[in-house]
């Protein structure tokens, strides 16, 4: 039998590995996105020439955040709540070689890290942010999230959403991001596409996936895979979206200062000569 | 390591704030994010102003939560990391903290204590010496250590980085705002002389990608950081020697906890510091920590001298672990042990469970929001002794 | 120099007349210029606005442990509200050096301590503004310190902890206070 060709870079089931029995429920979007995330992986090691050392998956907590730590033969950090971005950051300071790839869901980026998404969105470090956003908290059991929308029954909204919820990537554009785009699980190919332009892009890229939770939505994979292809209309940067449609495609891809490439322009004053230290 | 633009071997004049980065520095420190707070926010000026001189990266990040999260991410991607904060910052902290104990990472944190509760005040304060220990949820020690000096504020924050290299552990700098703000002499000796700790590397030690444990080989396992190729998964779960966190039961959850409490706790002699004057054979005895330290050794001498009181003295410089053992093992039996703390008594309880069966009396002499001065602790002792 | 095991200075007055920055540059003189040891702290915060705040300065050859003043061997007092808070923690015998213009003194407190006067405010206005009385206070006070601190470390300190563009007009002032409190008191 063929293997799948992204196992290259999970580890091996067996004493040390634990990529079976799998954690996702059934019909969950997720291992879709980890699908799509190592052939845009793969694309850079193979035609960029990018070395897999580098490269480093953060995640917080929630679905989204078991893609790493079971499967992956990477560097990365299963890490706190919300705080990915932040302790990213801390990693680009330190070694700005590194590759950062936050694979966050949409609670994880949109409430508890919401003020770390902004500020390095503001920042425009270089890192990827992919976003699963499944309109809910998952791994909780189902609860509302800043991305339900309004009138949706939830575990905390039992009488229906009565608030309206984020556009994560307006929020990433208003914040400073220069690479925003939106795909769903039903669009592999655009997705995997997007994503090695948004790994590629130098600056933060915010790269939002709308996914299915057939279990808490209590439908069935296919028919929310479907709902995800009707219910969205690609635009192009600048276009207004489609009535009744969720806008998808690459939104910006601007050309912007980047953190590390600003602030090497204080350190190059004080590289190559001894200063008078002033205290 | 680069010694480019580290303060040259001399005498200088400079706050304790300063003093504090410039041993930073000296250790290897080249991360720094901060959050202004007062009455810390001097020693992220000043961070702001030498990280990059010494090829270092620093920022301003959007609260404090966040700055101790860079800590996290510096360290592992292989650079010494601080920040600096104040009381309602390093409650907004712990969550970090506890996660850099259970990960084993070298991180250093500076508490420069002001009153609480609340926002309290912006004056100096021991408040939060208890938060210290017990303030991160769960099992597990973070070190503290307590400076009383500007040039402790450059030596001791020396000594928590290669504490926390050594030992794989966050290690908090409990100093007081009046310490971080006092103007002092400090010496800078030649650097050569000066001992700076990295954290053991699998590469080191001979250990290849393929047999690397992570949390395993030694008492303090070598660590590996990312952009290496050792596919190092940093988590904040329990966890076996080889990282795994899927294979859970109550035996490994115990064996991997008690493994982090035994490494700090079980190691409280090769990490724990202490002073001691004229305890050979005293009747009674000062235990103080901080720059209270300063007003007892003065009490101490007064009452030695001038009173004839014959009191002992002794500082913990390191909080935490508590040397308990080390308190038995040097103190003679005593009558009365005073206890001057800047706030209603908390290290008096560790100190009162060390010497339970030891001496007659624990007398706390509790100061909120300001320093002791030497009349105030003579006084407590002349109305407890005579 | 006369050898000291600890000597005291406070420095008090509303936040803006440079009390802080007296207690700088009296501590890097020492502790820099004059190889001593000495510790320098100030009141903090809202207090030191439009109240008293307070600048201390404790000297020695040896080690310091106790880091604030006990009983001052020396106050300089330049408002009334920062007197009337401190004057207490003046050793019996100690030195009072004030703005006249500012402050009064009680006659119980002459009695006791001695009382050396300087108008600092109006000194320094004569060089274009009352910016530099603090200067002027500095430069009064080194007569009543000489055996402990060479001029030119005060100077130099001087030098180090004022903005560049000023260092003429705090020498200036410096100097006129100086000159105003030995010509007053030839004994000094």
């Amino acid at each position: 039998m063929k293997k799948h060709p992204m196992l290259k870079y999970m580890k091996e089931t067996g004493p040390q590995g634990d990529r079976m029995p799998m954690i996702m429920c059934p019909g969950c979007g997720s291992g879709q996105v980890l699908n799509a995330i190592l052939h845009a992986v793969d694309r850079l090691i193979q035609e960029d020439g990018a070395r897999k050392e580098n490269f480093v998956f953060i995640t917080g907590v929630g679905c989204s955040a078991r893609l790493t730590s079971h499967y992956l033969n990477f560097d990365s950090g299963w890490t706190i709540h919300g705080r990915t971005l932040a302790i990213a950051t801390g990693a680009l300071l330190a070694n700005p070689e590194l590759r950062i790839i936050v694979i966050t869901g949409d609670g994880d980026t949109g409430a508890i890290g919401g003020n770390h998404f902004i500020h390095v969105c503001r920042r425009n470090l270089d890192l990827t942010i992919v976003c699963i956003n499944n309109g809910l908290y998952g791994m909780t059991g189902g609860q509302v999230a800043p991305t339900t929308e309004t009138g949706i029954s939830t575990t905390t909204t039992p009488y229906g959403n009565t608030e309206e919820s984020f556009d994560l990537c307006r929020l990433a554009e208003a914040a400073g991001a220069p690479f925003v785009a939106r795909w769903t699980t039903a669009h592999p190919h655009q997705t995997i596409r997007t994503l090695t332009k948004g790994i590629r892009k130098k600056g933060t890229a915010f790269i939002e996936i709308l996914s299915q939770c057939p279990v808490h939505k209590k439908q069935s994979p296919v028919q929310m895979l479907k709902a995800l292809k009707q219910g969205t209309a690609r635009v192009k940067p600048g276009e207004p979206p489609v009535e009744g449609k969720i806008p998808i495609g690459e939104f910006c891809n601007l050309d912007k200062p980047e953190w590390i490439q600003s602030y090497q322009k204080v350190l190059d004053q004080f590289s190559n000569h001894r200063t008078p230290v002033e205290v | 390591m680069n010694t480019r633009n580290l303060l040259e071997p001399g005498v200088y004049y400079l706050q304790g704030a300063q003093a504090c980065l410039e041993g930073a520095i000296t250790a290897g420190c080249r991360v720094y994010g901060g959050y202004p707070i007062t009455p810390a926010t001097e020693i992220m000026e000043h961070a702001a102003l030498r990280l990059p001189q010494v090829g270092g990266r620093f920022i301003q990040m959007e609260d404090e939560i966040a700055s101790a999260c860079v800590l996290l991410g510096s360290s592992w991607a292989g650079e010494k990391a601080m920040t600096a904060t104040s009381s309602p910052g390093f409650s907004l902290m712990q969550e970090a903290i506890s996660y850099g104990i259970m990960s084993e990472t070298p991180m250093v944190i500076v508490d420069v204590q002001r009153p609480g509760p609340g926002q309290g005040y912006i004056t100096t304060s021991q408040e939060d010496v208890m938060q210290a220990r017990w303030g991160h949820h769960g099992e597990g020690s973070a070190i503290a250590i307590a400076p009383a000096s500007v040039q402790e504020m450059y030596d001791f924050t020396i000594e928590a980085f290669n504490l926390s290299e050594r030992w794989r552990s966050p290690v908090l700098i409990m100093c007081e705002e009046n310490v971080a703000h006092m103007r002092e002499r400090l010496i800078v000796p030649p650097l050569d002389t000066i001992t700076v700790i990295n954290r053991k590397k699998p590469q080191d030690l001979g250990i290849p990608p393929e047999t690397y444990l992570p949390w395993g080989h030694d008492v303090v396992a070598p660590m590996a950081n990312w952009g290496e190729g050792y596919n190092i998964n940093y988590i904040g779960l329990v966890h076996l020697e080889d990282g795994n966190i899927t294979k859970y039961d109550l035996a490994m959850h115990d064996r991997c906890v008690r493994r982090l409490h035994d490494k700090i706790e079980g190691n409280v002699d090769a990490i724990a510091k202490l002073e001691t004057k004229f305890v050979e054979t005293c009747k009674h005895l000062i235990v103080c920590y901080g720059s209270v330290s300063r007003t007892a050794i003065e009490a101490v001498v007064e009452a030695r001298q001038v009173r004839g009181i014959d009191i002992g003295f002794l500082r913990l410089k390191t909080l935490w672990p508590f040397p308990e053992e080390q308190l038995r093992r040097i103190l003679p039996p005593v009558d009365t042990v005073f206890v001057p703390e800047m706030n209603l008594g908390m290290m008096k309880h560790p100190i009162a469970e060390a010497l339970r069966d030891r001496c007659r009396k624990i007398v706390p002499i509790p100061c909120l929001a300001s320093l002791h001065t030497p009349e105030y602790i003579l006084a407590k002792i002349d109305e407890e002794i005579r | 120099m006369t050898p000291i095991k600890r000597f005291e200075i406070r420095i008090a007055g509303f936040g803006g007349q440079g009390v802080v920055t007296i207690g700088k540059i009296l501590g890097t003189a020492f502790t820099v210029y004059e190889k001593k040891n000495s510790v320098n702290t100030q009141s903090y915060g809202p207090e030191s606005r439009g109240g008293a705040c307070r600048s201390e300065v404790v000297l020695s050859d040896g080690e310091i442990n106790y880091p604030f003043v006990r009983k001052a061997d020396i106050f300089v007092a330049l408002s009334q509200v920062a007197f009337d808070k401190y004057v207490a923690d003046l050793k019996d015998d100690g030195i009072l050096l004030i703005d006249p213009n500012g402050v009064s003194v009680p006659a119980s407190a002459k009695k006791s301590c001695t009382v050396y006067e300087v108008p600092a405010m109006e000194l320094s206005h004569e060089i274009g503004s009352t910016k530099f009385q603090n200067s002027v206070a500095l430069g009064a006070l080194y007569p009543l310190i000489k055996p402990f601190v060479a001029e030119d470390s005060l100077r130099k300190a001087l030098t180090d902890n004022v903005p560049p563009k000023t260092v003429e007009p705090n020498m200036k002032a410096f100097e006129k206070g100086k000159t105003y409190l030995t010509s007053h008191h030839p004994d000094l």
